[in-house]
C-alpha cells in the first residue's frame, strides 16, 4: 500500500506511462465530458451530426456544379472531408486547452499530465464516431466500392492517434505557457480549411499549386479518405506525414521531458 | 511506513500577466527599439524558500501563520501539485489532500456520479469505488440528494460530499485546510471523528488552520510560517 512519492525519483517516460496506463480514468472522465455537455438536450452529441449531415447536404450539390463534377464522386469526398476535418480541428484546439481545462486537477494532487491529453483525445474519438456514421448513406447513395485498400485505414488511424497524442502535449505545454498562443492556433485552423482539400478536390489544383498538398493537414486527410472512398492514398503523404510525425513526437518529448512538472505552475 | 521529507524545499511561482508577459508586450518591446527581454522580466513570487521539514508516522503537525504565509503552498506541495523549484522532496505513503474539498466537483454531475469520478481520480478501481459508495453516501447524509445535480447543493452539502468521498480511502498522510468549515455541527462532529481514526492508524496530518484552539486540540507538532519560512517550531 506504501508508495514512495519523489521528485528526484520517476524518469519521463514512467510518467508519461502512469498517465497512459490508467485507461479507466481518462476514458470516464471523457464520457463525462460529453455526457455533461449534453446533459439537457434530447438528442445530445448527434446535435453535432445532425448540423454536420445539414452542411454537407447543403454544401454537396452547390459545390458539385461550382467545381462542375458529378455529384456521385464529389459527394463521398465532401462529407469524408468535413468529417475528418470537424475532428482534425477539435484535436487541435482541445489540444491547446488540456492543461487549462484540468487545471481543477491538476491543482488537487500530482497527476500524470498525459492523462489530460488521452482525456482529450478520448473525448474527440468519441464525438468522431457519432459523425462518421453520416458517411455510410452517403456512401451507399453514391455506391462507393471498397477495395483491399480500405484496410490501409488502420495504420493511417494509428498514425492520427499518435499525432494528435504528441500535438496535445506539444500545444498543452505551449499554450498554458503563452495563453496568446490559443488564438492564434484558432485561426490558423480556419485558413488552413481553406488550404487544404476538404471542400475542393485536390485533381483541379493547377499543379504550380501543388505545393498546397505538402500541408500535413492534407497529408493526413488523404491518408484517411482515400482508402475509404476505394482508392490508395499517395505515397507522398505517407512520407510527409512519417517525416511530420517524427518531428512532431520530437519535439513534444523534448517539451514533456522538461516542462511536465513545471506546467502546475502555470495555471 | 509514512514518512514526509524535505530538506532546502523552495518553490517560488513565475506570475505571468501581471503586468509584462504578454506575446503583444514581448513584441512591441522588440520594434519599438526596447531591449528584447528588457520589460518581460518576469515577477517571482517566493512563496516558499529554504523549507526543511521532517514528519514521520503519528505526527500531527499544525501550521500557522498569516494569510499569504505558505501554508497552502506548503500543503500542496507536500501533496505533489508543485515539484519545489530547489531541494529535495520525498514522501512515502497515500495521500488523501482536503486542501479545496470543491476542487474538482462536476457541477452538472450528480452526487454518485461524483463519487465515482474523483473516486477513479484519487486511484482507486471501479470495484473499490462500487463497494464504497452506499457508506459514502451514508456518511455524507445527504440522502436522496445523492441523486441530484451538484450544482443544486449548498455549499455545505458540496463540502459534505467532497470531504465524505476523500476520506474514503485510507491514507496514511491527509492535508487539510481549515476542515472544520465542513458543515453543521454534527456533521462536524462526525468529520472530527473520522479524521482521528485515519491518523490514529499511524498516520500524518497536517493541519492548516487560523484556529488556535483547533491546532492545539488536534495537533501534537506546531509550525509557524511567515513568508514562506519556518519561523518558530
Amino acid at each position: 500500500m506504501s508508495q514512495v512519492h519523489s521528485n528526484l525519483h520517476r524518469s519521463p517516460l514512467a510518467d508519461w506511462w502512469e498517465g497512459t496506463r490508467r485507461t479507466d480514468i481518462w476514458w470516464t472522465l471523457a464520457w463525462f465530458d460529453i455526457v455533461l455537455r449534453y446533459r439537457r438536450s434530447m438528442l445530445g452529441p448527434l446535435w453535432l451530426t445532425l448540423s454536420m449531415g445539414v452542411m454537407i447536404g447543403g454544401m454537396g450539390p452547390l459545390y458539385a456544379s461550382l467545381f462542375g463534377t458529378h455529384l456521385d464522386k464529389f459527394f463521398p469526398h465532401l462529407a469524408l472531408g468535413v468529417i475528418f476535418w470537424g475532428t482534425f480541428s477539435a484535436v487541435v484546439t482541445d489540444a491547446c486547452n488540456a492543461f487549462v481545462g484540468s487545471s481543477n486537477y491538476l491543482k488537487q494532487g500530482y497527476f500524470p499530465i498525459s492523462l489530460f491529453v488521452w482525456r482529450g483525445l478520448a473525448r474527440n474519438l468519441i464525438q468522431f464516431l457519432h459523425q462518421i456514421v453520416l458517411y455510410i448513406p452517403v456512401a451507399i447513395w453514391a455506391g462507393v466500392t471498397l477495395s483491399w485498400s480500405v484496410l490501409l485505414i488502420i495504420p493511417a488511424f494509428a498514425i492520427l492517434i499518435i499525432n494528435a497524442h504528441a500535438l496535445g502535449l506539444l500545444l498543452g505545454l505551449i499554450c498554458t505557457r503563452y495563453r496568446d498562443v490559443t488564438q492564434i492556433i484558432t485561426s490558423l485552423m480556419q485558413m488552413l480549411m481553406f488550404l487544404t482539400p476538404v471542400f475542393w478536390l485536390p485533381e483541379n489544383l493547377p499543379s504550380r499549386a501543388k505545393y498546397v498538398l505538402w500541408n500535413p493537414f492534407a497529408q493526413m486527410l488523404d491518408l484517411l479518405r482515400t482508402p475509404l472512398m476505394g482508392g490508395v492514398a499517395h505515397l507522398h503523404s505517407w512520407i510527409g506525414i512519417a517525416v511530420w510525425t517524427v518531428l512532431c513526437v520530437s519535439i513534444a518529448s523534448v517539451l514533456f521531458v522538461k516542462y511536465r512538472r513545471r506546467v502546475v505552475y502555470w495555471l | 511506513m509514512a514518512s514526509i521529507s524535505l530538506k532546502n524545499v523552495s518553490v517560488s511561482f513565475p506570475i505571468y500577466g501581471a503586468g509584462s508577459a504578454s506575446l503583444k508586450k514581448t513584441l512591441a518591446a522588440s520594434v519599438t527599439g526596447g531591449r528584447f527581454g528588457k520589460e518581460t522580466g518576469v515577477t517571482v513570487v517566493q512563496a516558499l524558500s529554504g523549507l526543511n521539514l521532517e514528519l514521520k508516522s503519528g505526527d500531527r503537525l499544525g501550521l500557522v501563520g498569516h494569510n499569504g504565509a505558505g501554508k497552502s503552498t506548503l500543503l500542496r506541495t507536500l501533496a505533489g501539485v508543485y515539484e519545489p523549484s530547489a531541494g529535495e522532496f520525498t514522501r512515502q505513503g497515500s495521500v488523501a489532500s482536503l486542501i479545496d474539498p470543491a476542487l474538482g466537483i462536476e457541477m452538472d454531475a450528480t452526487g454518485i456520479e461524483n463519487i465515482m469520478l474523483r473516486g477513479l481520480v484519487m486511484g482507486m478501481s471501479m470495484k473499490e469505488i462500487e463497494r464504497l459508495t452506499p457508506e459514502i453516501c451514508e456518511f455524507s447524509g445527504l440522502g436522496e440528494y445523492v441523486n441530484m445535480p451538484v450544482r443544486t447543493y449548498s455549499t455545505g452539502m458540496m463540502m459534505r460530499l467532497a470531504f465524505s468521498i476523500s476520506t474514503s480511502v485510507e491514507a496514511d498522510i491527509l492535508l487539510m485546510d481549515e476542515w472544520l468549515s465542513v458543515g453543521d455541527a454534527a456533521f462536524t462532529e462526525k468529520a472530527e471523528k473520522r479524521m482521528r481514526d485515519v491518523v490514529s492508524k499511524s498516520g500524518i496530518l497536517v493541519l492548516a488552520s487560523h484556529s488556535p484552539e483547533l491546532i492545539a486540540k488536534e495537533c501534537n507538532r506546531v509550525i509557524h510560517m511567515e513568508h514562506g519560512r519556518i519561523v518558530e517550531s
